[in-house]
């Protein structure tokens, strides 16, 4: 069962990120990369961290992909992506990619036949994050509260300035 | 054999009726015969044995897991009772309910008694009507949004419990995924909007995205003060942390945030900008015919009732109550009283302002949430509130 839907979220992860980069039309290149970020959530989910895939769905599909998509639907998508370009340096990327995978797999499958038995470790609560956040790594919650309250309040102040050009 | 064959149709009724007439007679005299005929000439073969199955033998399909598991997946609980619940039951409910209070009588002529049958004949209607795709739409998307909406509104459905055995998912980060499934709303009504390629859908997901997302903040803050109280995120303990008292009377500013933001989320009057009839047709879902519509509108009120059911579990107790009715029922039972509540202002409020709209949601409904949240923990340090009850 897991398998399958590793199978599964695997194919849609690689196929959401190549529809995202390859679109002709950059509204199904948004839908593609909401659907490669779920495909992400959906492994860590499968890896038993829910906390961290809830979070991955609420803030990358429910916040940065509705942005995205919404940005690029105000763009006039008549005169965007239409001439096909294929360079030399695409096609060496391909190779690149492709030997990779190539010999990734030839080194997995050489080593499947001696795995050694890592013991399996516990599973980390969302409790036991809450606990180590508001203790060891408060300040470290201190500085991303400073830095996300700062681009905030940049961006409120970038916005009231072009207000006040127009 | 007398009337001649001329269509397809009646070749197939004659070839049906052949198989029939040898089904019916096969037992009642194939089998005598060969049985008679076995005691002269000792054929050596059972056929009765042959044509029966031993109960052993059967595949048995009913005992074994995954079955169990699709059955509640896909029946009790889960989508088909939630399904059969909104369409036979709460859309009646609201058509006849509305009629009363705005002095008129409701669906009245399909069914013997006060049109109880009207919305299986709307669904009838519904299955037959055809489908059309407009030329100009973008047709992957324009036809993934009936099964989005209808997923969506199944996987929000997934983390209301019915009962202390009868749930379909216990996540222990329950809240924080009510969180994360209503953020995929907002991304189906713009695609939807976008992909019909006219002006009213557009505007209605421009619309529909301004107030989803300005509402799903204090839909979820407005929560927090219940998991301050009850110490987890997980829906089941939450529920039975309960037993006390109930959410409602300790965290009611909490209670109204969520009603109110639950309406706006729903797109139902007086938040139903999005769809707003009389200025943009139908909104987002203008383009839409057939069952097309239908999957839509099924995933809107699937929606609705998943929303009841999480107040009904978050404030009113979920399926606790006296023992005399059974679990599920009373949960049933809160939930209708819940639905029935966010029905009601259809009959009587109009539409308010986009702007109004945006301002409650971020000025006040957000303010308010942060407030009972402060209002909480202060109460909980002060030893006046535990976790778990007064």
């Amino acid at each position: 069962m897991a398998d399958i839907v590793f199978l599964a979220m695997m194919a849609v992860t690689v196929g959401g990120a190549i529809v995202a980069l390859e679109s002709r039309e950059i509204v199904y290149g948004a839908v593609g990369l909401a659907g490669s970020l779920f495909g992400v959530a959906a492994f860590f989910f499968l890896l038993d961290a829910p906390y961290v895939a809830v979070f991955q769905i609420t803030v990358y599909v429910g916040a940065v992909a509705v942005l995205i998509i919404f940005t690029v639907m105000l763009v006039r998508h008549e005169t965007w992506m239409k001439e096909v370009t294929y360079s030399l340096g695409r096609l060496v990327g391909i190779l690149t990619a492709a030997a990779i995978a190539v010999s990734l797999t030839f080194a997995w499958a050489a080593s499947s036949s001696q795995l050694p038995s890592v013991p399996v470790p516990s599973t980390v609560t969302f409790l036991q994050i809450g606990q180590l956040i508001s203790t060891s790594l408060s300040p470290a919650l201190e500085v991303l509260a400073l830095v996300l309250s700062a681009s905030v309040l940049a961006a409120i102040t970038l916005a009231k300035v072009e207000r006040e050009e127009d | 054999m007398t009337k001649q064959i001329t269509t397809f149709e009646d070749f197939i009724r004659q070839i049906l009726k052949i198989i029939f007439w040898v089904l019916l007679f096969l037992p009642l005299i194939g089998v005598p015969v060969y049985y008679l005929l076995d005691t002269v000439f000792h054929f050596g073969v059972d056929v009765f044995s042959l044509l029966t199955v031993h109960p052993e033998q059967m595949i048995n399909l009913i005992n074994i897991e995954p079955f169990h598991s699709l059955f509640i997946w896909t029946t009790f609980p889960g989508f088909t009772f939630a399904a059969l619940f909104v369409t036979f039951f709460a859309m009646l409910w609201e058509r006849k309910l509305l009629a009363k209070i705005q002095l008129r009588v409701g669906p009245q002529y399909a069914g013997r008694y006060e049109g109880f049958l009207q919305m299986v004949a709307d669904l009838l209607k519904l299955l037959f009507k055809e489908l059309v795709t407009p030329n100009a739409v973008d047709k992957p998307i324009f036809w993934s949004v009936p099964f989005a909406s209808m997923a969506i509104a199944g996987a929000l459905l997934s983390l209301v419990p019915l009962g202390p055995t009868t749930y379909l998912a216990d996540p222990p980060v329950g809240v924080i995924m009510i969180f994360a499934i209503i953020g995929f709303f907002p991304i189906v009504t713009l695609l939807a909007g976008w992909a019909s390629n006219s002006k009213y859908p557009f505007l209605g997901g421009l619309r529909a995205l301004h107030q989803l997302v300005s509402y799903e903040i204090p839909l979820v803050l407005s929560l927090l003060g219940v998991v301050v109280l009850s110490g987890t995120l997980d829906i089941m303990k939450v529920v039975t942390a309960q037993s006390g008292v109930w959410y409602i009377l300790l965290q009611p500013l909490g209670a109204i945030v969520f009603f109110i933001a639950a309406l706006a989320e729903l797109e139902r009057i007086p938040f139903d900008l999005p769809e707003a009839d009389t200025e943009l047709v139908s909104g987002w879902i203008t383009e839409y015919t057939g069952m097309g519509f239908g999957a839509v509108f099924l995933g809107v009120y699937i929606k609705l009732y998943a929303l009841s059911g999480l107040f009904a579990t978050f404030f009113l107790g979920g399926w606790l109550g006296p023992s005399f009715l059974p679990p599920e029922l009373w949960f049933i039972i809160k939930t209708f009283i819940v639905m029935t509540a966010m029905l009601l202002p259809r009959g009587v409020m109009p539409r308010v302002r986009i702007d109004i709209l945006i301002r409650a949601g971020w000025g006040r409904l957000l303010v308010l949430s942060f407030a009972n949240l402060f209002i909480t923990m202060f109460l909980v340090s002060l030893g006046v509130l535990h976790i778990g009850g007064l």
